[in-house]
């Protein structure tokens, strides 16, 4: 049993510069009863016109504090133009489990501000800037700057942006224009993991389709970039719809089961673990990806083929096998082998090839005839003596490597470690008193300590 | 631990001596020598380390472990890296167990009084006032009332039981076998350490052989070490001895070791090997040095290990808690000669990966073994420590593989001998019927060594030993060696406290103080 899906997951939804939460009603109307979604006026703006927390940084810190608040299993987040730069960088926090959040199941970049330096012409930029500098924005400005970025608003949308524009706090905006849109975060939000889609406005303007893939496609390499095809900059005021049909079709991608059960993540994320546990921790979501090698691919089919025998995954489908490769071409030691084995790249390499050579084809054998010759060489009872090849004494030795190797690497990943419903990283975090444990005998359990596997009460 | 303060010699300074590896053999000599005002340099080859910095992630836990290549043969080969060989300032102490069981006088001559192994040179009388010292300044709790010898009484009382200890407790009374909380280098109460701090009570932590965050576990960085160098020692970290330079007469001279890349040479009036029972004879085998006995390297001894381990029907987490809480000693010594000398047993929690990892290099794959770990949560363990007696088939060699600075690698062959088996059968016989009486289910057998010994055995005859009774080379004159690879026997007892007891008493033997009857 694994963890439920919910059906609604939380849509945070973060407007533009001059434009609050309410520029995202007609995407939520849109969105329907399926999407729990969350506009925030993000400080400067709509109702938070009064805070004074106005950097990109205490903007984002006030999106943790309202997700630390909701404790969503399921998220989605979405930023637009401004707001697609604070998005980023929760993204970025919540994926390394910063700040006690769980990495979202995906990320939509509407028209974003990237994480680096906003492209703008100086021209314009002062222009705005006039425009604040001795007060609230005017109506007919404010009327000017809704109807250049959305010529095609929806009625009801540009009456709502306009008087928003007028009620943002001027010190946002020249906050905003001065120093968050120039502020460098292109090596704070990195290269993201969270699946993500790119909505670009087309023609757009200095944010649109080319920008976006020069400057935010980089840190979400595998989105896909969505063009809307006649918008202005504001298309969530002309266009909701396409705008929510990026979100739901992205929702309906990811939705299948997360990396990590969200009760476990959110443990990880915690303040019971420290901050280098929790980076290695979630280090390894990662896969081999294309990390060197040490095997060809005939010896690393061979060894997928045999750890999915010898470590039948439950709770996780990894790449075992691509994993203890990448491990052996990094040269990682465990400070011994069997002196009778030669070196472990060595080893590993002549004990595929002596399983290929004796069993051939064993990947395609009916999996009984398979376990048979697995006893058979953990035995020691086959090998060979051909040059090169291992016999039936190393081979007993190799495979006693194969199944810990195996069972290391699998145990070693997070969402096995939520499977056997392990917890003992999370003794304590960095305060000067760790945690640790105040219940230790059969049966007795903390407050906190779940089934990991399905985030139920144990 | 902070080096930023400690006093610095310079390398052409000729020290009263290097010490040459800072766990529990370095770490009380260095202490000892500091504050008798001795000039005194510690080469460590692995990182400085701050608690804090510790993990519980087993995996990135291998920092404190020694991972330069050990090729290991014999009958059962012993594993080793994270199973008993450390890395960095504090050695092994930083990912040892704490458990910290006193060896009794019968241990001390196997030969004489059983007919089997061989005597040390010296007696427990020798060694007890030094291991009560010791016990005293690392903080050891334990029972007020220690069922084996009337009168000890350990004024720290013992850390929470976890569920491992429970079901041992229970099973045990079914049985009639008596069984109280271990004696451990683990704090129940807060306390000031002398040039450390505050070393907080424990927290119920189980994750301590991954270094303990805290500073509740006594490792030399929190103890001995600080004090040294709050005395005027100095620790060089991330120094790899790998040569000793000597004078006509053949005195040591100079220490030759290397640190971040280059070559270094610390002038000495005296040297302390204390690397530990395979990288302290690897050193003088690769140097051809103090053998003319030809005994270095020979006589490698690694304490039979057993672990029988069950599902019980309750959540053990066994994550949680100190991981051996309880003891036996009532097979310390056979009640009818099934074997000679004899073993303890302890209750076990292990961290996941590390268990998961025996359980599958002990035979189990597939289905069966994943239906087991299923039940991760709900397992407890109990294992053995057992003597292990000298053999000439178990045996430290060099392979002609190098290491990085250009040394041999160690070639380590061992096979239990008869009386390893005999005690391997019996402790797991006695803990499979602990852990049906428990009401364990699923019961299976993990069959283990553990620990690193032998290997430059101390003794009176120096044609037959590498050092003298008080650890003092009978070939070099100012070569001292201290660490477990002196050891005789294996001793029943796990050897931390003995080898810091000892090295408290070979320091003294160089300072020239008198020495206890």
């Amino acid at each position: 049993m694994s963890e439920p899906i919910p059906a609604a997951p939380v849509v945070v939804l973060l407007h533009a510069l001059g434009l609050s939460s309410r520029s995202w009603d007609g995407v939520v109307d849109a969105l329907g009863d399926p999407f729990d979604c969350v506009a925030i006026d993000l400080p400067g703006y709509g109702d938070a016109a009064g805070s004074d927390r106005l950097t990109v940084e205490q903007s984002a810190l006030v999106v943790a504090e309202r997700l630390r608040a909701l404790q969503p299993d399921r998220w989605l987040i979405a930023g637009h133009s401004m707001g697609g730069k604070v998005a980023a960088v929760v993204t970025a926090w919540a994926e390394a489990g910063e700040q006690g959040l769980i990495a979202p199941d995906g990320l939509v970049l509407v028209d974003a501000s990237p994480p680096s330096p906003e492209p703008m012409s100086e021209q314009r930029r002062a222009g705005m800037e006039d425009w604040a500098e001795d007060g609230p924005v005017s109506p007919a400005q404010a009327e000017r700057f809704v109807d250049q970025n959305a010529p095609h608003a929806l009625p009801a949308l540009r009456e709502t942006a306009v008087a928003d524009v007028q009620r943002a706090a001027p010190t946002a905006w020249l906050q905003w224009l001065e120093r968050g849109s120039l502020e460098d975060w292109t090596d704070a939000v990195g290269v993201l993991r969270t699946p993500a889609v790119i909505v670009a406005s087309d023609p757009g303007g200095d944010l649109g389709p080319a920008a976006q893939r020069r400057l935010t496609l980089p840190h979400v390499p595998g989105a896909t970039v969505q063009e809307v095809d006649g918008a202005g900059h504001f298309v969530v005021l002309e266009q909701p719809q396409a705008v929510a049909d990026a979100i739901a079709g992205l929702w309906q991608r990811v939705s299948g089961p997360r990396a990590l059960p969200a009760a476990f993540a959110r443990l990880i994320a915690s303040d019971r673990v420290s901050a280098k546990t929790r980076a290695v921790m979630l280090a390894r979501l990662d896969g081999p990806g294309d990390a060197p090698r040490a095997l060809d691919d005939a010896q690393r089919d061979l060894l997928t083929a045999l750890l999915a025998r010898i470590i039948p995954q439950r709770g996780t489908d990894l790449d075992l096998a691509g994993r203890i490769d990448s491990q052996l071409a990094a040269g990682n030691d465990d400070g011994w082998r069997f002196g009778d084995l030669p070196p472990d790249v060595q080893a590993w390499r002549a004990g595929l090839d002596t399983v290929a050579a004796v069993a051939p084809g064993l990947a395609d054998l009916p999996a009984e005839e398979q376990d048979a010759w697995i006893t058979r060489f953990s035995d020691g009872e086959a090998g060979s003596d051909e040059p090169g090849l291992l016999d039936g004494r190393r081979m007993g030795l190799w495979f006693e490597d194969v199944r810990g190797e195996g069972v290391r690497v699998w145990l070693s990943h997070p969402a096995a470690q939520a499977w056997i419903r392990y917890d003992g990283f999370a003794d304590g975090g960095d305060g000067e008193r760790k945690q640790g444990y105040l219940r230790t005998r059969a049966g007795e359990r903390e407050p906190w300590q779940r089934d990991w596997r399905t985030g139920a009460a144990r | 631990m902070d080096l930023t303060r400690m006093r610095r010699w310079a390398e052409h300074e000729e020290v009263d001596a290097v010490v040459i590896g800072t766990g529990a053999g370095g770490a009380p000599i260095l202490a000892r020598l500091a504050a008798a005002g001795r000039s005194v340099v510690a080469l460590e080859a692995g990182p400085n380390w701050d608690p804090a910095d510790h993990t519980p992630d087993e995996i990135q836990a291998n920092e404190l472990y020694w991972t330069g290549e050990r090729l290991s043969g014999g009958g059962t080969p012993e594993a080793f890296g994270g199973n008993n060989s450390g890395t960095g300032v504090g050695g092994s102490t930083l990912h040892w167990g704490a458990f910290c069981p006193r060896p009794r006088a019968d241990d001390f001559k196997t030969a004489s009084t059983e007919g089997v192994g061989a005597d040390w040179p010296l007696t427990l009388d020798e060694l007890l006032p030094y291991l009560l010292e010791v016990e005293d300044f690392i903080g050891v709790s334990g029972p007020a009332d220690y069922p084996w010898e009337p009168g000890r009484s350990y004024a720290m009382p013992p850390v929470a039981r976890n569920a491992p200890a429970d079901f041992m407790a229970a099973g045990c009374e079914a049985l009639g076998i008596r069984a109280t909380d271990g004696p451990a280098a683990m704090l129940s109460r807060d306390r000031q350490q002398p040039h450390w701090g505050l070393r907080p009570a424990a927290n119920n932590s189980g994750s301590i052989h991954q270094g303990e965050r805290t500073g509740a576990k006594a490792t030399m960085d929190t103890t001995y070490l600080p004090f040294a160098v709050g005395h005027g020692a100095e620790i060089r970290a991330e120094a790899m001895v790998h040569g000793l330079e000597r004078d006509s007469t053949g005195r040591i001279t100079a220490v030759v070791y290397r640190q971040h890349g280059v070559d270094h040479r610390q002038r000495t009036k005296a040297v302390f090997l204390c690397g530990g029972g395979v990288e302290s004879p690897r050193l003088l085998l690769n140097l051809d040095l103090a053998n003319s006995s030809d005994q270095v390297g020979r006589n490698y001894l690694a304490h039979p290990a057993a672990q029988v381990w069950g599902r019980f029907d309750e959540p053990t987490m066994m994550w949680r808690g100190y991981p051996s809480s309880l003891i036996t000693e009532d097979f310390w010594r056979s009640s009818d000669d099934s074997y000679a000398s004899g073993y303890l047993i302890q209750s076990l929690g292990v961290m996941p990966v590390t268990l998961a990892t025996s359980m599958a290099r002990g035979g189990m794959w597939g289905e069966r073994l994943m239906d087991r770990l299923e039940h991760y949560d709900h397992f407890a363990g109990i294992g053995i420590n057992g003597e292990c007696l000298p053999s000439d088939q178990n045996r430290l060699t060099l392979s002609d593989e190098v290491d990085e600075v250009g040394l041999r690698r160690a070639r380590i062959d061992f096979t239990f001998g008869e009386n390893e088996e005999k005690i391997t059968d019996h402790g797991v016989d006695v803990m499979r019927r602990i852990w049906e009486a428990a009401g364990a289910k699923d019961v299976f057998v993990l069959p283990r060594n553990a620990h690193t010994e032998g290997t430059l055995r101390m003794g009176d005859d120096a044609g037959e030993n590498v050092v003298d009774r008080d650890c003092r080379s009978f070939d070099v004159p100012n070569l001292w060696v201290c660490d477990n690879s002196v050891f005789p026997t294996s001793m029943i007892a796990n050897p931390a406290t003995t080898i810091m007891a000892l090295a408290l008493r070979t320091a003294d033997v160089f300072l020239g103080r008198p020495l206890p009857a």
